[in-house]
């Protein structure tokens, strides 16, 4: 759960990048920390084997700025997709307070995406967390690859996105979307704490 | 049994001695430890390790050398401690009837045996 | 010395005092902070608890894995600085406390101080506050609007 202090106004959620290997987490978090000025973020911290593979997570703490008098801080998270290393995956999901589904658009990862979602699903369920409680978005990536190889939005949500919840066509490489993705997500986590929003 | 735990043995056979332990100096940890009855071991040792620090440093500053006994009285009983070579440290406590006399010797004794 | 409820503060600042610590954070097991000491960069803190529980949370595993209870702490003895790093439960879950420190004190009196305080921060925990909402309605303009600066749109 988000975690609020309202002695000093500040406001710290935890949103976790999740989705089979090599889709582009730990490229969305890159993107981003090359994007926001350094006043506004941390370091990254990756924990990658040298292939640039994730072992352990990233993790990209970023200031918001303040909304409705809080400060806000977003803390972005990487699981390590490959399937090896699921007991990782569970450990960097605990207290999520929001997922984007990071999935590779191509049509030959297709299963990937498919099996990496249902792992969630059943990482979420042992922690307790219906996954329909949990705000999470979709991201369909690597749209910058030729038309052939690659899935269209409205099939990837077809396969993937039965909840009907927003998703984003992205290249994560060049940045598009990925600031679209962060926004959809921020807004899902921080209306569980509005005047209005579902109860928390 | 080694070497430690028979010194260590033989401080606590001193009349009035309730324990004695072996200390690592720097990390306040006990190594070994004989007969700790209602004694706290694990607070006793980071607590006298750190006293011996500071005795130390003051004992240099006075231009006294090194600490060779370090003798704590209190209303109901006394903490020896003598440094063992750099690393380590003898502790023992005891009560009001302990015969100190005897006991620092059983310390000077394991510290020179140990150092 | 920064706390997130002003409940630990007492207990937070014995603990200094009487340990020397030199930096001290306190998490949650899902690496939110709850108390520093020492820190100068929030964002610092945060990869610091980021880190901090996910050390807690894989040793824990591989402890359970390996069929031995969860370890109590972990200590890591540099030679400038040493880190201790250890769990305890309180009424709230799980909370990891880290704490380094220097020459002028040791792994024993930090573990001590660390043992009463983790006792008194247990004993002293209240129960969650029932929180209403946080954000105006229409937050989201300002949402976006922060966004925007961010990245520089
Ligand atoms: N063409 C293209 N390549 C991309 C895109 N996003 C990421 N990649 C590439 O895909 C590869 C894997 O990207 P990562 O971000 O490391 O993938 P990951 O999801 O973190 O992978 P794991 O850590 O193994 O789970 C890298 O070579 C990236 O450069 C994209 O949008 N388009
Ligand atoms: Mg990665």
């Amino acid at each position: 759960m988000s975690l609020v202090n309202f002695t000093a106004r500040e406001i710290t959620c935890k949103i976790v990048y999740y989705g089979p290997g090599r889709s582009g987490k730990t490229t969305n978090l890159q993107y981003v920390f090359g994007r926001v000025p350094e006043t506004r973020r941390g370091r990254m911290v990756s924990l990658a084997t040298h292939g640039d593979r994730t072992l352990f997570f990233d993790f990209l703490p970023i200031e918001l700025g303040s909304i409705s008098g809080f400060t806000t801080r977003f803390q972005l998270y990487t699981v390590p997709g490959q399937s090896y290393y699921n007991a990782t995956r569970k450990l960097v999901l605990q207290g999520a307070d929001g997922v984007v589904f990071v999935a590779d658009s191509q049509a030959r990862r297709f299963d990937d995406n498919i099996e990496s979602l249902q792992n969630l699903q059943e990482n979420l369920l042992e922690q307790g967390v219906d996954v329909r409680q949990m705000p999470i978005v979709f991201q369909y990536n690597k749209q910058d690859l030729p038309r052939d190889l690659v899935l269209a939005r409205a099939d990837l949500d077809e396969a993937l996105n039965f909840r009907g919840v927003e998703s984003f066509a992205a290249d994560a490489l060049h940045g598009s979307g990925v600031f679209e993705t962060l926004k959809g997500i921020s807004e899902l986590v921080l209306r569980k704490l509005a005047v209005g929003g579902p109860a928390a | 049994m080694s070497g430690a735990e028979h010194a260590l043995r033989r401080i606590s056979a001193v009349r009035g001695v309730r324990g004695a332990m072996l200390v690592s100096a720097p990390d306040g940890l006990v190594v070994s430890e004989s007969s700790m009855e209602d004694v706290d071991g694990r607070a006793i040792a980071a607590l006298a390790a750190s006293l011996a620090g500071r005795l130390r440093r003051a004992a240099g500053g006075a231009g006294l050398g090194r600490p060779t006994v370090i003798q704590l009285r209190g209303e109901t009983g006394t903490l020896l401690a003598v440094p063992a070579g750099e690393e380590l440290l003898v502790v023992a406590v005891g009560d009001r009837e302990t015969n100190l006399g005897l006991a620092r010797l059983e310390l000077l004794e394991a510290a020179r045996g140990i150092a | 010395m920064r706390v997130l409820e002003g409940w630990v503060s007492g207990p937070l600042s014995r603990f200094l005092d009487e340990s020397a610590a030199r930096l001290v954070l306190l998490m949650t097991s899902s690496g939110q902070v709850v108390a520093q000491h020492g820190f100068t960069r929030s964002v610092d803190v945060m990869s610091a608890a980021a880190l901090g529980a996910g050390i807690m949370a894989s040793t824990g595993e591989l402890a359970h894995l390996m069929g031995s209870p969860r370890f109590g702490a972990l200590v890591h003895q540099g030679t400038e600085q040493g880190l201790l790093l250890s769990g305890f439960d309180t009424p709230r879950g799980r909370w990891i406390g880290l704490v380094a420190f220097g020459p002028e004190s040791s792994v024993g009196i930090v573990q001590l101080f660390f043992q009463q305080f983790t006792d008194e921060i247990a004993a002293a925990t209240p129960p969650e506050e029932q929180r209403g909402p946080v954000l105006a309605e229409n937050f989201e303009h300002e949402l976006n609007a922060s966004l925007r600066a961010l990245f520089g749109r």
